[in-house]
């Protein structure tokens, strides 16, 4: 019985839920909005399981005197201060957001907004080193990663068409410039011609280029944002949508119980 | 002198009477009709209209409700902003009959609509017909994963191609346990009701299971209570099923945060100060997905990372060593179990999915035929639209 009661109100409650979807009719049309209301109702309750957890954690590292004890400690007097600060400014105005209450001007809006901030601010730096890693053209994906990216990037910056001819320019060069040292080095006449023919088939498409890219650049973002971009997200997200159905017909028939002890 | 001055006072006396406007008087709107609102519970009617040729002069639309007859008491039903043709009027009962007009305002002065002709009954449906569609495809889809169970059942054999990220799993377990190093399992941000959630959870089985035979540490900080609790289940019953309940810690599957950026904050801390083997960002996650991955890519430990968030994706692709991308992840526990009935949905989902590339095939294929040669070829398109 341990296995079979939640099973049974698992597959109960997403029969009905789905029932809901097509019958909008009472008592069926709100039993979202009303699973959801209990679902609030039971988190609630857990919030306080989960700050017993953090402070017992906490408690227990300081206890044993633990490396990072010192952390442990600033978190239980964070937690003590903004309790004790928060449920006094909520008594003396009504509400700890109240615009007078101290808790908002001095702890909310200076303290955790700025650390808040902080935290995010990271990103920025992350995304540099990230991309650096993943702009790297090792390999022809990673190369056209790498183009689409730059061209994204400066079409959606003001004036960004005028980077294009310098960037495409020095880019084109190069690659040329690597295809004729790659077809000096090769002792194959026929691949010697493929690279040769190569670097040669890039310095005439050169210029071309670049024109059509700095006349036509906010089109050709728009065209990658809107047509490989868009129907590469598309696909996940119909593949995404596939198996939350094959997932959630496994929960409801009780094939997929690894939510159960 | 006098009579510049008696022609002065005569202008200003009269100037202001002769030179204002009169003033404007607003065009009604036109051909209001009521109907029952369609697809739902009851309880509310839609009034259309269209709009008064004054409509850029018009202050605002006011929509009045006649209960019973067109001669009872209007009632204000409330008002749309100019250029709005559609009101959804929530105020009233089932089964009661109700008539319309809309006045149109111009500052002060307003200009009545003739009276809906034919009264509006609310009722409640027992059918959503804009979601036929998601009916038959369901029908379907039930359909096929019923055939595939029976395979499974009768002992078919089912292949499921290799997926890297979960192949990688016992070898990142391995390895953490090499370097004698935590393991670090971060769930995301989304409640138990999600299901890419759900999904972490069942790779957290897995990983606790191994940890367990290996002896290894896993620490699992929650950002949701429920998620929490549900994690501490999962990952005992993971060391239980391995034959070491001795080894499980409860300590170590905790609440951390219910911020977002705190919660970043929180696992970045453990990421540096416990510096884990391995790193499972299993889930579903917002803008702190990189500043995680990246701070797991600085300490060395070997990522896996899966989600079923689009715009984090290219993030955990570029950061992260293994990547389970979207379905990959909800495939996970039957990949991992192998269970034959776990493994027939797969199947299942797999043949629905090629059938929806082949039906998308053809629409795009119907679509450009109809605009090439003007041919009413929009049946699929038609189909699978939503209403």
């Amino acid at each position: 019985m341990k296995k079979e009661i939640p099973l049974a109100i698992t597959f109960i409650s997403g029969f009905l839920l789905i029932v809901a979807l097509f019958v909008p009719h009472r008592p069926f049309g709100d039993l979202e909005q009303r699973f959801n209301d209990w679902y609030i109702i039971v988190a609630g309750f857990t919030l306080i399981l989960g700050v017993d957890s953090l402070l017992a954690h906490h408690w227990k590292i300081i206890r044993r005197r633990q490396p990072g004890a010192f952390h442990s400690m600033a978190l239980i007097l964070s937690f003590i201060v903004t309790l004790v600060w928060g449920v006094w400014d909520g008594l003396k105005f009504g509400n700890p957001f109240d615009p007078a209450s101290t808790f908002l001007r001095y702890f909310y809006t200076y303290v955790f907004v700025s650390l808040q901030a902080t935290m995010f601010s990271l990103l920025a730096f992350f995304i540099a080193s990230a991309a650096y890693r993943a702009f790297r053209a090792r390999t022809s994906t990673a190369t056209l990663l790498l183009v689409a990216a730059a061209l994204v990037m400066l079409g959606n910056v003001p004036k960004g068409y005028l980077a294009i001819p310098p960037v495409v320019a020095i880019t084109g060069l190069l690659l040329a410039f690597h295809f004729f040292r790659e077809g000096q080095e090769t002792a194959e006449t026929t691949m010697r011609i493929v690279y040769w023919g190569t670097a040669l088939v890039i310095l005439v498409l050169l210029y071309p280029v670049i024109q059509f890219l700095y006349h036509n650049l906010p089109a050709v973002k728009d065209w990658i944002m809107n047509v490989p971009h868009l129907g590469a997200k598309r696909g996940i997200l119909i593949g995404v949508a596939l198996g939350a159905v094959a997932i959630s017909l496994r929960i409801i028939l009780g094939i997929e119980r690894t939510y159960l002890r | 002198m006098f009579l510049t001055l008696a022609l002065g006072l005569l202008i200003s006396q009269t100037t202001p009477d002769t030179l204002t406007p009169p003033p404007l008087i607003p065009l009604p709107v036109t051909h209001v009709r009521a109907y029952d609102k369609p697809n739902d519970d009851g309880g509310a009617i839609v009034v259309e209209w269209e709009l008064s040729p004054m409509d850029s002069l018009i202050t605002k639309y006011e929509i009045f409700r006649l209960e019973g007859s067109p001669d009872a008491e209007p009632v204000s039903a409330g008002f749309v902003l100019r250029g709005t043709t559609k009101f959804e009027d929530v105020g009233v009962q089932n089964g009661k009959p109700y008539y319309y007009f809309v006045r149109s305002w111009l500052n002060s002065e307003y200009m009545d609509s003739e009276i809906t002709s034919e009264p509006a009954i609310a009722s409640a449906q027992w059918f959503h017909r804009g979601r036929l569609n998601a009916l038959i495809i369901l029908v379907f889809f039930v359909g096929v994963l019923l055939y595939f169970l029976q395979r499974a059942k009768s002992g078919g054999e089912l292949y499921i191609r290799r997926i890297a990220g979960l192949e990688a799993i016992d070898d990142a377990v391995g390895r953490s346990t090499e370097l004698g190093r935590p393991i670090l399992f971060v769930l995301g941000l989304e409640p138990i009701s999600n299901i890419a959630t759900l999904a972490g959870l069942a790779i957290l089985k897995r990983v606790a299971y191994k940890a367990a035979q290996y002896g290894t540490k896993l620490i699992v900080p929650c950002f949701d209570p429920v998620v929490y609790v549900a994690a501490q289940e999962v990952t005992k019953e993971g060391y239980t099923e391995a034959g070491r309940p001795d080894l499980y810690n409860e300590g170590d599957v905790f609440f951390l945060s219910y911020d977002q950026f705190g919660y970043a904050a929180g696992v970045d801390g453990i990421m540096v100060r416990e510096r884990p083997g391995a790193v499972f960002l299993q889930g579903y996650f917002y803008a702190e997905s990189l500043i995680l991955a990246e701070t797991g890519n600085s300490i060395g430990a070997i990522q896996i990372s899966g989600t079923t968030a689009v715009t984090q994706l290219p993030f955990f692709i570029a950061a992260t060593d293994y990547t389970l991308i979207g379905e990959e992840m909800y495939a996970a526990s039957a990949y991992l179990s192998k269970d034959p009935l776990s493994l027939a949905t797969i199947k299942g989902e797999d043949l629905v999915k090629l059938i929806f590339i082949l039906l998308f095939l053809l629409g795009s294929i119907l679509e450009t035929i109809s605009l090439l040669t003007g041919a009413d070829l929009h049946f699929l398109t038609r189909f699978f639209t939503t209403y």
